[in-house]
């Protein structure tokens, strides 16, 4: 239908537009930081010894050139888009000479699989507790559920992070307290490494979780609650209508739609990296990449992890645009 | 006694199909310690026989609601029905669908009993495509293969004037008329022997709503089903009511064919309720009725109209006025019609 393909096509150019703007901003910001990371190489290069001062311009002229800083700015905004669209984001500074891609590339996976597991789990588990709590009001299991999500929500999640910690790595030490695997075993697919995955991502998997699922849970319930009210739910009951179909095409299906959107939103906020996520347990994702990233002043490699948030967060609301007219027929596409 | 007048619809050999006795449905909370009953529906008795099409008119919250609520089994805290009892043709033995098995219950529901809700925009799941609604609603009852059962809900559709095309669409797709005739097709799939209607045409203008009590009217001569009717609009009751009863405060004050009550109405409320009704051709101001209804939480003792009651006497704020036949198929309480009563 002509009037969907119309509306797909002003959303991808709104698409390209935002991330346009976003990259433009992080490159700004970037580029307005004080530290400058070629004055910052030399001098580490320098503190060693004595170096002679044409050889310090030459390799001056040569950094300037690798991390597309030479040239007057718009030349160095131009060469900045050039190497953007090829994907290529120049060597890290605080990796000399991994290539920003490569470092990227290696940390995603890490990011990606867990906290994408993590929020699927948390999302579904949330949703699914809620909706019936909201429901069977009169659950006790599923009031006592309520209680407990009420008191998880508030806590400061590093609290959370730090709590489980202690718990399982240092009371009861049965858990790996830091890194995605083993140090010992090669990253290559064996059943021991997987193992040594999946055993090193339970903690961070579970503190995301049991954060996430409160506030699903929380807000599903309350979501259910209003559905509940409706004349719709109110008359299929009085029209003897199977519970269990009241509670999932009336209830659940349209409770769900704007959690639906809560869903997009924090899977594209996956390519953030959870950064405290990765720093209490030491996981090897783009959180902590970019938060070395800053400390370092490695400004190619901070703005190619923001790309890639700006792209993920971006296509995430998207997708979500895309596919809401299929998820509530109320919203007109033309 | 005497005997009663013809009827135009069903005969009193048959058995009628609902009989209400002396139902009380309370509304009762308890804040801090502190207990409150609204005495919503007190005492109310009446018959609906089968195939007629029973009104009953009042202003809000007279408990109008309240009791079609707790004729369908509708109740949830804080409604508690605390006594009295609903015996439905089709439920013998049970006074009532609260106290019925809810898998009996659940048989029953649009079989031989289903709602016009007020508000039937909104009653058409937003998410769902109409055609799923009535698979939803009527499938289980209806059975057989789905072909046969679609071809049925396309011939019903054509009563109301629905094209097929409706079932495939999405309730926001239609408009206000169409989703109101939907419902009420709805309503009205698997030829059910009560239909209850609340306020099924309030929310229409008046074109839609002379088209919509239409097709009720029809629909029900011809499946002989029995409509109690419930709304404030007197013009409404006077279009589509074979016999009409009137509610003031928890309380029936006056029951009689539809004719009857509008050309000889016997009650003061009543009385007032008819001859505040405009006329074509008259230019007389509306005199209205002094004072408020009550409040149901602590309502006047003895006849609940007494103090805006022309003609109250002081017996009518001592004892309660039961219903007593004042002339054939005419049932009013009030003193002041039926005398002192000697009970």
């Amino acid at each position: 239908m002509s009037g969907y393909a119309g509306y797909v096509g002003r959303r991808l150019a709104q698409f390209l537009l935002v991330v346009f703007i976003g990259i433009n901003i992080a490159y700004v910001v970037t580029h307005a930081s004080p530290i400058d990371p070629v004055e910052q190489s030399i001098s580490a290069v320098t503190s060693f010894g004595n170096t002679a001062p044409d050889a310090i311009e030459q390799m001056r002229r040569s950094l300037r050139e690798l991390y597309g800083l030479g040239g007057t700015p718009v030349e160095q905004y131009l060469t900045f888009w050039k190497r953007i669209l090829s994907a290529d984001f120049g060597p890290s500074m605080s990796a000399f000479p991994t290539p920003v891609g490569t470092l990227i590339g290696r940390a995603l996976p890490w990011t990606a699989g867990l906290l994408a597991v993590s929020t699927l789990i948390a999302w579904v588990l949330g949703n699914l507790l809620g909706g019936l709590a909201g429901y069977y009001r009169q659950s006790r299991g599923l009031k006592l559920m309520g209680v407990i999500a009420m008191g998880l929500h508030p806590i400061p999640y590093y609290i959370l992070a730090m709590l489980l910690l202690i718990l399982f790595g240092f009371i009861w030490p049965v858990l790996p307290i830091s890194g995605g695997s083993a140090m010992d075993l090669p990253q290559t697919l064996t059943v021991e490494f997987v193992g040594s995955v999946l055993q090193h991502a339970i903690l961070p998997a579970l503190s995301l979780i049991l954060i996430g699922v409160g506030s699903w849970f929380l807000g599903m319930r309350s979501l259910v609650a209003n559905v509940l009210a409706e004349d719709y739910v109110v008359y299929a009951e009085l029209a003897g209508v199977k519970s269990s179909r009241i509670l999932t095409s009336y209830v659940m299906r349209n409770a769900l739609v704007p959690q639906v959107t809560g869903l997009a939103m924090s899977l594209g906020g996956i390519f953030n990296g959870a950064v405290i996520t990765e720093k209490v347990f030491g996981y090897p994702g783009l959180g902590s990449l970019l938060v070395d990233a800053v400390y370092a002043g490695d400004y190619g490699l901070v703005l190619g992890v923001t790309t890639i948030s700006i792209l993920g967060v971006s296509v995430g609301v998207l997708a979500i645009d895309l596919l809401y007219p299929l998820l509530d027929p109320r919203v007109k596409v033309s | 006694m005497l005997a009663s007048v013809a009827q135009p619809h069903g005969d009193q050999d048959v058995q009628p199909l609902l009989v209400v006795r002396d139902l009380q449905a309370y509304y009762r909370t308890s804040h801090a310690g502190v207990r409150r009953g609204i005495r919503a529906v007190d005492g109310v008795s009446f018959t609906v026989r089968r195939g007629e099409i029973y009104g009953l008119a009042g202003e809000s919250s007279s408990g109008k609601t309240t009791l079609i609520k707790s004729i369908a089994g509708a109740i949830k805290p804080p409604l508690e029905i605390v006594g009295g009892s609903m015996e439905f043709a089709f439920l013998p033995g049970y006074g009532g669908l609260h106290r019925a098995p809810r898998a009996m219950v659940e048989r029953i529901r649009w079989r031989h009993l289903s709602y016009i809700m007020q508000g039937s925009m909104n009653v058409l799941n937003p998410v769902r495509r109409i055609g799923s609604s009535f698979i939803d609603f009527a499938y289980p009852h209806i059975g057989g293969s789905r072909k046969q059962f679609e071809q049925q809900v396309v011939a019903h559709l054509a009563r109301v004037r629905l094209d097929p095309s409706v079932l495939s669409a999405f309730p926001h797709e239609l408009s206000g008329g169409m989703r109101q005739r939907a419902t009420l097709a709805l309503a009205t799939i698997c030829r059910p022997g009560f239909i209850i209607a609340d306020e099924p045409t309030t929310a229409l203008d008046v074109v839609v709503q002379k088209e919509v009590l239409g097709m009720i009217r029809g629909i029900q001569r011809e499946t002989g089903s029995s409509v109690l009717f419930v709304t404030h609009d007197m013009g409404v009751h006077a279009h589509i009511t074979d016999r009409l009863a009137i509610m003031y405060a928890g309380r029936l004050v006056e029951e009689a064919a539809t004719a009857e009550i509008f050309g000889n109405p016997l009650h003061p409320y009543t009385k007032n309720l008819i001859s505040s009704l405009p006329r074509i051709g008259e230019d007389a101001p509306r005199t209205g009725l002094g004072g408020a209804p009550p409040n149901l939480a602590d309502p006047p003792s003895g006849c609940r109209f007494h103090p805006r009651c022309p003609l109250a006497s002081e017996i009518c704020s001592r004892k309660v006025p039961v219903m007593r036949e004042a002339r054939s198929g005419h049932r009013v309480a009030c003193f002041a019609v039926n005398g002192d009563d000697p009970a």
